[in-house]
């Protein structure tokens, strides 16, 4: 039914590995496009005329290091390339699913699944890594007061047992939200679009489709804007 | 005069034939908690989309507000717009994956 689908018809491999491989792919191209064009020997100042390639990478770009400025904080380029990537894959996995023919591979649970568990491995390795031992105190909730005993100060977590359940199950929802958002997104666009087609295949269709590129876009920059912030939260001290 | 009523009876005969056809008793291939999947399912979408647009018209309305006051701080209050558009739009998504597994067990 779809380009990948006769692949996986010709050597057996299945189609959410074609179409994944493409995407990353097309990445990879976009990505040596745009150091070929910054290796230049002014060192890529220059904007290109009108709409490239480059063009449009360096925008993204610049939208991603705003945002990334304002969530990560001061070291925010240590995590830059984990969060670009997560957007610029799911973005251009996105779009190439609205493609008729082509089949989209954020639409299978396995990518989704895939992305929102490694975001959700990175942003509890950044808080451990940062934190030691002290990363568990985020579970714990706001110290109520201090006590002061031998010169130290002890922050005294009182509600810990009821903020330990609520924060374990808001950190484990994390995944699934990520990924259940990504996937229902896509799909049930998809979905929409097919039925139109079956009732009204004249302009309908279309307007659906404008409206996927729209939530492609909008996906795209909700996933990585929420790795962002949960990296960031992971950074910042606890309460 | 006779001949024209017996063509409309004739025509009338054959036009309910299928009536007679259908109405031998259906096969009960579904089990007892069809209409309650089927419930279920159009109840799961019906409501989230409910509180999704609920939620949604209130959040596009402070936004316009929001501008309207203070027309230079469009662009931050249009990025916690988007941001909390497809956060409120995600839960009518949960509500959609349940009607999608529910309707998967009609029948």
């Amino acid at each position: 039914m779809n380009v990948f689908e006769s692949l996986e018809h010709a050597t057996g491999v299945p189609w959410v590995l074609w179409s994944a491989s493409f995407v990353a792919a097309v990445v990879l191209a976009a990505a040596l496009t745009v150091r070929a064009r910054l290796a230049a020997p002014d060192g890529g100042l220059v904007p290109d005329a009108g709409v490239s390639v480059r063009n449009v990478i360096e925008m993204l770009g610049e939208m991603l290091v705003g945002l990334a400025e304002q969530n990560m904080g001061p070291r925010w380029r240590t995590y830059f390339p984990f969060v670009a990537s997560i957007f610029l894959y799911i973005l251009i996995a996105n779009l190439i699913g609205l493609v008729p023919g082509m089949g989209g591979a954020t639409r299978n649970p396995n990518v989704t699944w895939a992305w929102a568990t490694l975001s959700f491995v990175v942003h509890q390795y950044v808080g451990i890594r940062e934190h030691g031992f002290g990363y568990l105190l985020h579970f714990m909730g706001p110290s109520l007061f201090d006590v002061k005993i031998g010169g130290r100060t002890f922050h005294v977590r009182l509600l810990a047992p009821i903020y330990a359940v609520i924060e374990l199950i808001s950190h484990v929802s994390r995944v699934f939200t990520l990924a259940v958002r990504l996937l229902a997104n896509m799909s049930a666009d998809a979905i929409v679009v097919g039925v139109w087609i079956a009732l009204v295949p004249a302009v309908v269709p279309a307007l659906f489709m404008g409206l996927g590129v729209l939530v492609a876009f909008l996906q795209a920059y909700v996933f990585a804007m929420l790795s962002m912030i949960y990296i960031g939260l992971a950074l910042e001290e606890a309460h | 005069m006779r001949k024209f009523a017996k063509i409309c009876l004739w025509s009338l005969t054959v036009l309910l034939l299928p009536l007679a056809a259908s109405a031998q008793p259906e096969a009960a291939a579904a089990d007892a908690g069809t209409w309650g999947y089927a419930l279920g399912a159009g109840l799961a979408i019906g409501l989230a989309g409910l509180g999704c647009g609920i939620g949604q018209g209130l959040t596009a309305g402070n936004t316009t507000a929001g501008i309207a006051r203070n027309p230079g701080a469009a662009g931050a209050m249009f990025t916690n717009f988007i941001l909390g558009m497809v956060l409120i739009e995600s839960i009518a998504i949960y509500g959609l994956v349940i009607g999608y597994l529910l309707q998967a067990k009609i029948g």
